[in-house]
This record gives C-alpha cells, sequence and structure tokens, in this order.
C-alpha cells in the first residue's frame, strides 16, 4: 500500500514539475561560443581584440543585426532610419564608392545633410591594426581618454556626431531595447538582456572585425593557385622598388599582405599646413609633433579600386588621379615624410605603360569573394521579424 | 671463439654506460645559478644624444643631414671567452629589432642563463645572416615592416635609417640609407643576375667583461651615426641619392663604415 501511495506522489510531483516548466519561460542560456579567426597565409598573428570583448558568435550575430539596421540611431520613422551600412558598403569593401545614390562622388553627410570632415576609411582587415583609427590615428589604445581607444567606441560616437546619425545614445538604447528579440540576443552575448550603448559597440565591433579579406588574385598568386599577367607581374616589382614607383614601404607586399603600415604619413599632397591651411584633423593634432603636420594614416590597397575618392579629403576621384599625383604632382614641404625621395622631381615619374601596369597589379588586390561573402552581407530579417 | 669476442664487447659497452651514468648522478649541478646579460641601445651623434628632425648635423662628406628615425637588426649575438670558447646567445629565437619611435625595443632582456666566467669580448651580426634571413619570417609588426621585397632579393631591412640632407642645389632632399640584400644587375635597373647579402660581423671594442655566478649585467652598445658616413669610406648623400635599396655599390660602402660604428658605452 505504501509502495503504490509512494509511485502516486511522484506522478503527482512528476506532473507538476512539467506544469511549472510549461508556464515559466525557459531561461535564455549566457554561455557564448568562442569565434577564433583564421590566420589568412603570412597575415599577422597577433590581433587587436580588446581583452573585455572576446569574440563570440552570438556577439558576432548581434553586431551584424546592429550593422544593418537603422533603427540604431534611435530612430523609427523609415525616412529618418540610418545605420552603419547606410554609409558602409560591402560590395565597396564597406566603403560609400564613388556611384552611391546619395552620397555624390563618395562624400557622405551626416543625417541631417552635415558633411563629414574626411571621407571614409577602409573597413577591412581592422583585427589587425594595433595602430589607431581615423585619418589621423585618433582613436588608439593608450588615449587617456578611455572612451575614445577602439573599433568599439567608434559606434557610439558615430550614434551621437552631427555628420553621421545626429541621435543619442539613450534614444538608440531605448529604441534597441523595445524591439522584440534584441534582449534576447543581447542576453546570449552579454548575459544580460538589458541593452547597453557599451554592448552595442562590443557587438558591432566583433561583427567588424570579421571582415577579412585575403583572397584577392595577388592571394592566390601568393599561393600558387594563379599566374599574374606580365602587365600585373610588372607592376608588381614597380610597386615593391625603389627604382620603380616605390610604394611598398607605406603599403606593404608580400612581406606585409596587409597592404598597409596603418602608420601616418605626410605623402606631399600640400605645401602649407599652418594658420588657414591647418587641418585639426591631421596627425599633429594627436601628437603635437611638428612634423606631423599634413600626415594622415595609409590606407590599405585591398580593393582599393572600389574605395574611391581617395586621401583624406577626397581629392582624387581615380586611381589614375593618385598614380599620376605620386608620378608627377608632389608638394615638398618641411615635414614630407622621408620615405618620399622623390620629392624634388615631383614624383617617381612613371611612363605611361607603367602608370598601367601599376594600375593592374594594383586592381590584383581586389578581392570578389569577400565583396559577395554573404556572412558579412545583410541579415534576411531582423530579431523583430521585419 | 667468436662468441667469447661478442660477450667480452657487451660487458665492455653495458659497464662504460652505468659509469657514464654514475659518474653523471655525481656531477654537482647548481640549478640557482642563473647570470643574465641585458642589451640596450642608444643613438649617438658626435657624442651627443640623437636629436631627430632637425638638421644640425654636418657628415665627413661636408652634407648638413638630419635624422628622423632609424630601425635596424642585430643578431647572432657572441660572447668570447677568454679561455677560447664563445657563446652564442639563443641562436634563432633572439634577433632583435631597434627602432627609435619605440623604446622598448631599446633594451633587450637577453632570455639566455648565461655561464659564468670571463669574456673577452662581444660581438654581433648586423642585420641578419643568409640563412636566417627569410621572408615571413616575421609575420608581425613592427619586424614584418622591416621586409625586404622578393624582387630585390627578399628578407629583410638590415636597417632603414631615414633623414634629409641640404642637397647640392640647397634643397632639403630626404634619403632612405636602407640596408638589406644588394643586387647584381646586368642591365640596371631590371636583369637581376645575383645578390649579395650585406650583412657582417661586428666585433665591439673595449667589450671584455666577467660575469659572476648569479650576476646581471647591463651592456649599452651605442650607434655612432656619424660613422656610417665617415671611415673608411666618406659617404656623400649628393653621390648617390636618396635611395639605394638598388646601389650595391653605395651599400658595399655602408656596410665597410659599419663595422666602425658600434662602440660599447658601459657595462654595468
Amino acid at each position: 500500500m505504501i509502495k503504490y501511495r509512494n509511485i502516486i506522489l511522484i506522478i503527482s510531483f512528476s506532473l507538476l514539475l512539467f506544469s511549472c516548466k510549461k508556464d515559466d519561460p525557459e531561461p535564455i542560456p549566457y554561455q557564448p561560443i568562442p569565434y577564433n579567426i583564421e590566420i589568412p597565409f603570412g597575415f599577422p598573428t597577433n590581433l587587436n581584440i580588446p581583452a573585455d570583448n572576446p569574440m563570440t558568435v552570438e556577439g558576432i550575430e548581434l553586431g551584424r543585426y546592429l550593422f544593418y539596421d537603422g533603427r540604431m540611431s534611435g530612430r523609427t520613422h523609415p525616412d529618418s532610419l540610418m545605420s552603419c551600412a547606410t554609409c558602409h558598403i560591402q560590395a565597396n569593401s564597406f566603403e560609400c564608392g564613388i556611384d552611391h545614390p546619395e552620397y555624390i562622388d563618395g562624400f557622405t553627410h551626416g543625417i541631417t545633410g552635415k558633411p563629414t570632415p574626411h571621407v571614409m576609411l577602409p573597413m577591412i582587415n581592422l583585427v589587425w591594426n594595433s595602430s589607431g583609427y581615423l585619418w589621423n590615428g585618433f582613436i588608439y589604445s593608450e588615449n587617456p581618454n578611455a572612451q575614445f581607444r577602439n573599433i568599439e567606441d567608434l559606434v557610439w560616437m558615430g550614434i551621437v556626431a552631427e555628420h553621421e546619425m545626429n541621435s543619442d545614445t539613450n534614444r538608440a538604447k531605448e529604441v534597441i531595447q523595445n524591439i522584440p528579440g534584441y534582449p534576447e540576443l543581447f542576453k546570449k552575448a552579454f548575459g544580460s538582456e538589458t541593452v547597453t550603448v557599451k554592448n552595442m559597440g562590443r557587438a558591432i565591433a566583433q561583427f567588424i572585425r570579421t571582415f577579412i579579406s585575403a583572397n584577392s588574385k595577388f592571394d592566390k598568386y601568393l599561393r600558387g593557385e594563379v599566374q599574374l599577367s606580365q602587365s600585373e607581374l610588372h607592376g608588381f616589382v614597380l610597386f615593391t622598388t625603389e627604382e620603380g614607383a616605390d610604394c611598398f614601404h607605406c603599403h606593404g607586399g608580400y612581406g606585409n599582405p596587409l597592404f598597409t603600415t596603418h602608420l601616418y604619413y605626410n605623402n606631399g599632397k600640400d605645401s602649407l599646413f599652418t594658420g588657414p591651411y591647418e587641418d585639426p584633423r591631421d596627425r599633429y593634432h594627436v601628437t603635437g609633433d611638428p612634423m606631423d603636420y599634413g600626415a594622415y594614416k595609409s590606407t590599405t590597397l585591398r580593393n582599393i579600386e572600389l574605395t574611391g575618392p581617395y586621401m583624406h579629403d577626397g581629392r582624387f576621384a581615380t586611381l589614375d588621379d593618385v598614380i599620376d599625383f605620386y608620378s608627377h604632382h608632389l608638394l615638398w614641404s618641411p615635414y614630407i615624410n622621408p620615405l618620399m625621395h622623390h620629392i624634388n622631381n615631383g614624383g617617381v615619374q612613371l611612363t605611361p605603360n607603367e602608370k598601367a601596369d601599376l594600375k593592374a597589379f594594383i586592381q590584383t588586390l581586389r578581392d570578389n569573394e569577400f565583396l559577395t561573402n554573404p556572412d558579412f552581407g545583410p541579415p534576411d530579417k531582423f530579431p523583430d521579424g521585419k | 671463439m667468436r662468441l667469447t669476442k661478442i660477450i667480452i664487447f657487451f660487458v665492455v659497452i653495458v659497464s662504460l654506460i652505468m659509469i657514464v651514468n654514475s659518474c653523471k648522478k655525481e656531477e654537482p649541478v647548481d640549478e640557482q645559478e642563473n647570470q643574465k646579460i641585458i642589451l640596450s641601445f642608444a643613438f649617438l651623434v658626435e657624442g651627443q644624444d640623437l636629436q631627430t628632425d632637425t638638421i644640425i648635423y654636418t657628415n665627413e662628406a661636408g652634407n648638413h643631414y638630419l635624422i628622423n628615425e632609424i630601425q635596424y637588426f642585430i643578431s647572432d649575438v657572441t660572447l668570447h671567452n677568454s679561455n677560447g670558447s664563445s657563446y652564442l646567445i639563443d641562436e634563432w629565437k633572439d634577433i632583435h629589432y631597434i627602432d627609435t619611435d619605440i623604446p622598448t625595443t631599446w633594451t633587450w632582456d637577453v632570455f639566455d642563463n648565461i655561464p659564468a666566467g670571463n669574456y673577452n669580448s662581444i660581438s654581433f651580426i648586423f642585420g641578419i645572416n643568409e640563412e636566417k634571413n627569410q621572408t615571413l619570417m616575421f609575420v608581425n609588426p613592427p619586424e614584418s615592416f622591416m621586409f625586404w621585397p622578393i624582387y630585390l632579393g627578399g628578407g629583410y631591412h638590415h636597417m632603414k635609417l631615414n633623414g634629409k640632407w641640404l642637397d647640392e642645389y640647397q634643397q632639403i632632399s630626404p634619403f632612405d640609407f636602407h640596408l638589406g640584400i644588394g643586387q647584381i644587375y646586368y642591365s640596371y635597373p631590371d636583369s637581376i643576375t645575383g645578390f649579395i647579402q650585406n650583412y657582417f660581423n661586428v666585433e665591439l671594442p673595449n667589450s671584455a667583461f666577467s660575469l659572476d655566478k648569479n650576476q646581471t649585467r647591463e651592456i649599452q652598445i651605442i650607434m655612432n651615426i656619424e660613422n656610417w658616413f665617415k671611415s673608411p669610406n666618406t659617404y656623400n648623400h649628393d653621390d648617390w641619392g636618396g635611395d639605394i635599396m638598388q646601389k650595391q655599390e653605395a651599400m658595399h660602402l655602408a656596410c665597410e663604415n659599419g663595422h666602425n660604428v658600434f662602440t660599447v658605452e658601459f657595462i654595468n
């Protein structure tokens, strides 16, 4: 009799337990899966991933939604949405490109029409950039102001900047908090359903750090998979020789496949830098070193044919313009970087054929697989199903 | 008879092994012994600390010049013992990069536990020797930024010394005094038929020192910059222009002068 009573009790208790489970929502697990970056051939093994924002599958997924969601600007009206992807177009190597329907000739502006002070910088292979962000490197890891140290910080800056989203961070996080699906994604990625701007920045930074372009024709050539044409090979020689175009000291090559040093150079665009000619956003205004007047970040040349206009102020519309500049139109100043050793000849003096070959080589740095990789593209739907 | 010989041979071998092993056990091993050297690096011009980016220097040829930055490798640091032996520091692991813009490179806390003893001198390879100077050996900056183009011989720059000089037309012109693998041309600047490595061995004068048990000594190595342009060859920037990576003759002069560039400032 006692035996039957016990069995009935156990069954009843089990039913009670299961009925409780049905009523309560299942707790969202916080067990983010680490995401490992695969290092392409010849690339650096040291990565710029902050200790407080390790890469996770869940963080990257959330970052991808936010990157493409115009409601991150803190607005919901269809006419006033703005996301990172409004300007950062995958097909243009995450720059806006010169063919953008709204940003004429590649010159971007904020949602209110206020022009962006400098043109866009490449947003690829940034997980290997440890030398500062923006054209003057104002965002760097040792910045005394902890708000300006890494990609994470560029997110809140983009939200509030008048020449970008022109919003405020409270509105942004409130809007995201109230979109069904997002709180759960924040819980999975960061352990809390509460949306914070800090975690928005972390998620987007994680997503951006997955933008790895390392499968261009030139990469395939280095791996022995394809052959370059005679013109491209000659362009490669010009690229990497001092008596040629001498691009490699600042823009890398076989031994530095990032195709940039991420460092800052005065490359001879102007001859005057003080008084009315002073740019408050050049490298000098970060370091205070007069030798940095008119110095800006050396950009990667990967996918460069898609990322015009060129230079910090977008003064050159095409690659041909840039090659002509380095060939014939350099301007001397006391601040010229010593690597510009052809300065007193006005440039490297390439012939028309050499210019064509150099351009052909630079075009081998285009990575079509990266430009169309669905992992970096917009999600089919946002977390609320829209 | 043959079997006996084999048995005797076997017994002798086994006995020898046992004797050797027993000796090893009795050999005193002082695991606490820990001698270190720290190499530090500095840059002087005419005995004074380098001041960058200002034309205050004049070289042997009369060129007024400034230095903007210097980056170089040393490798195969060897300590020559008074008993005739020598100690090579860590062979492959520790090619050291020095950069005027990166203070952390100015000190090399050598990993090795150096044998105590009296050392007559120190030598090192300026740059990287042919065996070790392989492209993509360094994939991380700043060392990777020193790569020397494959077409010009590959590997890495031994040195980048960048500056400006007042040229013969009284213009301030940049110079990139870069050393690395030189080329032999069939027709300049194309058609390369051979390469010259251009690394060289530096014997540091007045570098004798002793290292007691458990002692750490700091040895400061100075680059006396003016000597790159001074002796035995008077190097004139007006003769060679702003770039020399494809001018083996200029690199050859520089390498000969390089033997006189380095000195020891102090051993503490």
